[in-house]
């Protein structure tokens, strides 16, 4: 899908202090920025809102308030005395804030929630009055650290689901920094961040096809990464390994046979482990009872490989 | 016990209005300093030169306040070259109402300072962040956000300077005699008529002493 201008943006950003990054990429639609924790996620996006001196393009050298940037904090960081029609309205002048305040609450759905105190919301509520203050000045791009980690897993989907269409329907380009790879799959477009700088950026769907290093292959969760016979640098995802059970083969694979170290029943899956040849995980959706020590044979579907870097 | 005479009420209007001023003064100076030494501390010698400044600020609390009084008035007294160059302009910096005023400040400054940091160190560094990125400048979120959360903290900041600074007398006692406030009028009573006359001008200091940090103590149990 082709960044459309309005909703693109060029970022080159250098950083010293307290992480030294050199990061380019480019934040088009719903934009991931998808990284383990401590290689500098929020050092980045507190440089992009002004928080914290760093020489770069749009924006360098201009103080937070003067950016057209809209900033969710982890934690959402809501004014606790305030209430969220306060909160909503904050960035907002003139006699009618209150009311453009409540406009945006009822846009996202929580206008019940205008008179309760900034600090008797819960995670999900808080973090949708965090955005309606957030996007109240219209920003030029919005970012949002650790979105997930105010969610419980039963509110994510439908919290996320309403965050995604209320920013694509105002186009507002917008980086997400994380490191939950459930997350990264609802991106329009994905910039994997290592150590000092960008790794790589592209589409899910491109990146996943051919990651740039075994760094980004990890980040995008093949846990299976190791060196074929030819010297290239291959991975495959832990659950597309299959047990070979004798049927006959849907494709062209490769045949490994090894020994179980360890296997742990998930519910939905089975994760077992080898020792021998490879240190290979594979989640296996059907599987007979495995005990370790045992002899097993996998199929990895040609398809399914794919080539990390090169 | 004999009522109040025309000197104990001088003594009182002195405290009450020299309490007010000092108390003003110490809020003026005291938050924008609180402020700057609750915050993170830059590297390198601005955060050393910060460093200095809050040792040099929470000194006169570690310090007797009659020694600090001579140190004073050897610094500043009639005598000395900024007290004479002082003088040339105008300014008695001993025994006048500034210097009555001085002897307060000195006095409960750090006192206010020590509690002021405090609280406002407890406010969250993430909503000031995000305050700014909502377009207000330091000043504007100053009062909407900092402020309130760290109110309850302050009050009883300033409850405690208020009470340090009309009951000072260490200090007082050595550059500021002249006009003379409660602490010094109690100590001239109590050694010309003794304990029992002087009852009335306790009973006046307290009532001078006690409502505002009772107010303020309140208000903080709301």
């Amino acid at each position: 899908m082709h960044p459309s201008p309005a909703t693109s943006l060029a970022v080159a950003y250098r950083i010293a202090q307290p992480i030294a990054l050199d990061a380019r990429f480019t934040i088009a639609g719903f934009t991931v920025l998808l990284g383990a924790s401590g290689t500098g996620k929020t050092t980045l996006l507190r440089a992009l809102a002004g928080l914290l001196p760093a020489q770069g393009t749009p924006w360098g050298g201009l103080p937070a308030e003067a950016r057209p940037i809209g900033y969710l904090p982890q934690g959402t960081a809501l004014f606790p005395h305030l209430t969220a029609l306060e909160n909503a309205a904050y960035a907002l002048r003139g006699t009618d804030r209150l009311e453009r305040g409540r406009h945006l609450l009822a846009e996202l759905g929580i206008a019940d929630l205008a008179s309760r105190r900034g600090r008797d919301l819960s995670g999900g509520e808080a973090q949708r009055v965090g955005l309606a203050r957030a996007l109240a000045r219209d920003p030029a791009l919005l970012l949002l650290d650790e979105p997930s980690s105010a969610l419980d897993a039963s509110t994510k989907e439908a919290v996320f689901a309403a965050l995604i269409e209320a920013v694509a329907a105002r186009a507002i380009p917008t980086l997400a920094a994380t490191h939950d790879p459930a997350i990264a799959l609802l991106a329009e477009r994905l910039v994997l961040m290592g150590a000092g700088g960008i790794l790589q950026e592209g589409t899910p769907r491109d990146l996943a096809r051919h990651p740039a290093n075994e760094e980004a292959a990890r980040l995008l969760g093949y846990q299976n990464i190791w060196r074929a016979a030819d010297g290239r640098l291959v991975a495959i995802r832990a659950e597309d390994v299959r047990l070979d059970d004798g049927a006959a083969p849907e494709g062209a694979a490769e045949m490994l046979e090894g020994i179980v170290a360890t296997v742990h029943d998930a519910g939905h899956a089975v994760r077992v482990k080898l020792a021998a040849p490879l240190p290979l995980i594979a989640m296996l959706r059907s599987a007979p009872v495995l005990t370790p020590g045992q002899r097993i044979r996998l199929r990895l579907p040609h398809r399914r490989i794919v080539a990390v870097g090169g | 016990m004999a009522p109040l005479d025309d000197g104990d009420w001088r003594a009182i209007a002195t405290s009450l209005l020299g309490g007010v001023l000092t108390l003003a003064l110490i809020a003026l100076l005291g938050t924008p300093l609180a402020q700057r030494l609750a915050a993170p501390r830059p590297p390198g010698w601005r955060g050393k030169a910060i460093g200095i400044v809050e040792a040099m600020v929470l000194l006169p609390m570690l310090t007797p306040t009659l020694a600090m009084g001579i140190v004073l008035a050897a610094t500043f007294g009639p005598n000395t070259a900024l007290g004479a160059a002082a003088q040339h302009l105008g300014l008695r910096l001993t025994n006048s109402f500034p210097a009555f005023l001085l002897a307060g400040v000195y006095a409960a400054l750090p006192v206010y300072v020590v509690g002021a940091r405090a609280a406002l160190a407890e406010v969250p560094s993430a909503l000031t962040d995000v305050a700014r990125t909502l377009g207000d400048r330091p000043g504007r979120l100053f009062f909407r956000i900092t402020l309130p959360l760290a109110g309850r903290g302050i009050a009883a900041a300033l409850a405690l300077a208020w009470v340090r600074a009309v009951g000072e007398f260490g200090v007082v006692l050595i550059i500021a005699y002249y006009p003379q406030g409660l602490p010094v009028r109690l100590w001239v009573d109590f050694q010309e008529a003794g304990l029992p006359a002087v009852f009335p001008l306790v009973l006046a200091f307290l009532a001078l002493a006690l409502p505002l940090p009772l107010a303020l103590g309140l208000r903080a149990r709301r």
